[in-house]
């Protein structure tokens, strides 16, 4: 457990630490389990193999996939799941089966196959954290290879028309949150107060289907009309992977300025004082903050004035 | 099926009850079936078992090819067709029949969840087997020690994994389980794997006893202590 943790994974975006799922669960994992990883981010100057990211190294190990990073992690005492029963680790390998076969098809089809979104977001995305010439290759390798995946899911492609496919595997997925949903119910996390390797992965898998703006958003609709599948993702950002003031990206600087206004317009209903200040440095925005009437004027124009106030 | 096609069939399946003479079509057994197809089987005709609908089981060789979506098992019942367990469960629902009702939504979840477990390592430890894909048995070895396990420990010491009552669930790791079970390989492993899980073994003993022999299709049943 001195031995340094390097995890190589692919960057993040629109809030997000990571915008691929792999790398997320692992990210988010490591957070849960106190495990202290040195994260590089994949860039164009980067020379290791793409394919394989996310990667675990340390000083005599290289590994490969989410489960087997989960695992080697545990074996170094970095472990989620210590309090979890017996049945609830049952139910956690349960689960993560229905995530990869019945939403996992559906999230690579968003960001790989379904054209709008390939080429306008995820294509440019990853090309640019690539080297030329790798840049104009790699992208369409990834591309055909998450169409792979979701064509060995669904079996049979040659009696399937590709949209029949789609239109399954849309739907297995929404099923698939609203069951998530269900399970997950008012509760902060999957399994009582602390988060677990199933939350590392449902936080994986959902969180890029959430904040990464699509042209093409029918699943994302359906998972933002869920709203504690929402909340769940939210929280696990804000306390797990809060983004220093320089991180935030502008998405997020969006999100904080809506808020920042929602908030003002409720102070403003509470308070009429406020209202006025804001009226007044409206109407006079070259000149500093004038300072309350009353405190300069008399008695006589104070009480006037004190009457101007309490009209709307 | 598309979306279209499945309400279409839905709505039909409801309008008439269960026939007597309702049909489950498979391969031939013996060197025919897979293991993957035979376990499909043996899981749907549990499950309606389970419900109490009569099925009459026919091997046959083109059963593949008898299927409009080319997918074994399937049954015919009244002047529809239906194939693969999941859809056969739909079915069987439009027309009132159903083991998962009493279920709440978790525990429904759960209930999917764990199917797709077995789904996911059962069915792929079935089919490397078949095709004796030598380089990955270790893995696979492995996988279906997790999920034996993993089912295990779900089960507890139940009767059924949503105790009291079967559901699908049930149906379906008993078509596998029994399948791995019973049938002859060249390698035992698999079985041993199972093996390894007492409560897995009553499980399968238990629903066998209680839905295959004592519908009258074995000659006696033997009741275990």
């Amino acid at each position: 457990m001195a031995a340094p943790l390097e995890l190589s994974c692919w960057g993040g975006g629109w809030g997000l630490p990571s915008v691929h799922s792999e790398s997320l669960v692992v990210m988010a994992y490591a957070k849960f389990s106190g495990a202290p990883l040195k994260v590089s981010v994949v860039d164009n100057t980067w020379r290791g193999s793409r394919g394989d990211v996310p990667i675990l190294t340390t000083e005599d190990n290289i590994v490969s996939q989410p489960a087997k990073i989960l695992n080697f992690l545990r074996k170094q005492k970095y472990n989620a799941d210590y309090e979890l029963s017996a049945k609830q680790g049952a139910d956690t390998l349960a689960y993560i089966a229905l995530l990869e076969e019945k939403l996992l098809p559906a999230v690579l089809h968003t960001f790989w196959v379904e054209s709008d979104n390939y080429f306008t977001v995820t294509k440019p995305w990853f090309a640019s954290r690539i080297p030329f010439p790798l840049s104009l290759i790699l992208p369409g390798r990834m591309s055909k290879g998450a169409l792979n995946r979701i064509i060995l899911t669904r079996g049979e492609p040659p009696l399937y028309h590709l949209r029949e496919v789609e239109a399954q595997i849309y739907r297995d997925a929404k099923e698939c949150l609203n069951l998530l949903s269900n399970r997950l119910g008012t509760s902060q996390f999957f399994f009582g107060d602390s988060p677990s390797t199933l939350d590392a992965y449902v936080f994986g898998f959902l969180a890029p289907l959430y904040k990464v703006r699509f042209p093409k958003v029918q699943l994302q609709e359906h998972l933002k009309q869920l709203s504690n599948l929402c909340r769940f993702c939210d929280d696990i950002l804000n306390s797990y992977f809060r983004l220093s003031v320089g991180g935030i990206s502008p998405a997020g600087q969006e999100m904080v300025d809506a808020n920042l206004q929602k908030l003002t317009q409720l102070v403003n209903k509470e308070s009429n004082l406020i209202e006025k200040m804001d009226d007044n440095l409206r109407q006079s925005p070259q000149l500093p903050p004038r300072k309350l009437p009353t405190l300069k004027l008399t008695p006589a124009e104070e009480e006037s004035n004190s009457l101007q106030r309490l009209s709307p | 099926m598309s979306l279209v096609a499945e309400a279409f069939v839905s709505q039909i399946a409801a309008a008439e009850p269960w026939p007597e003479n309702a049909t489950l079509y498979q391969q031939l057994k013996g060197e025919q079936i897979l293991l993957s197809d035979n376990a499909a089987s043996l899981a749907v005709q549990a499950f309606l078992q389970m419900c109490n609908l009569p099925i009459k089981v026919v091997c046959r060789a083109n059963a593949e090819y008898m299927s409009p979506s080319g997918k074994v098992p399937f049954i015919h019942v009244g002047n529809q067709v239906v194939s693969e367990l999941g859809p056969i469960v739909q079915f069987v629902k439009a027309k009132g029949h159903s083991l998962s009702d009493g279920l709440d939504e978790v525990q429904k979840a759960e209930m999917k969840a764990y199917m797709e477990l077995v789904n996911n390592m059962l069915l792929t430890a079935e089919l490397y087997l078949q095709w004796c894909d030598e380089a990955t048995v270790g893995e696979v070895l492995e996988d279906v020690d997790q999920c034996c396990q993993a089912l295990s420990q779900r089960l507890g010491t139940q009767p059924y994994f949503f105790n009291k009552q079967p559901t699908e669930l049930d149906a379906l790791v008993f078509g596998h389980l029994y399948t791995i079970l019973t049938t002859q390989l060249t390698n035992d492993e698999l079985s041993e794997k199972v093996k390894n899980y007492s409560n897995l073994l009553a499980f399968c003993r238990r629903i066998e006893q209680h839905y295959f022999e004592d519908r009258g299709k074995g000659s006696s049943s033997i009741r275990s202590s």
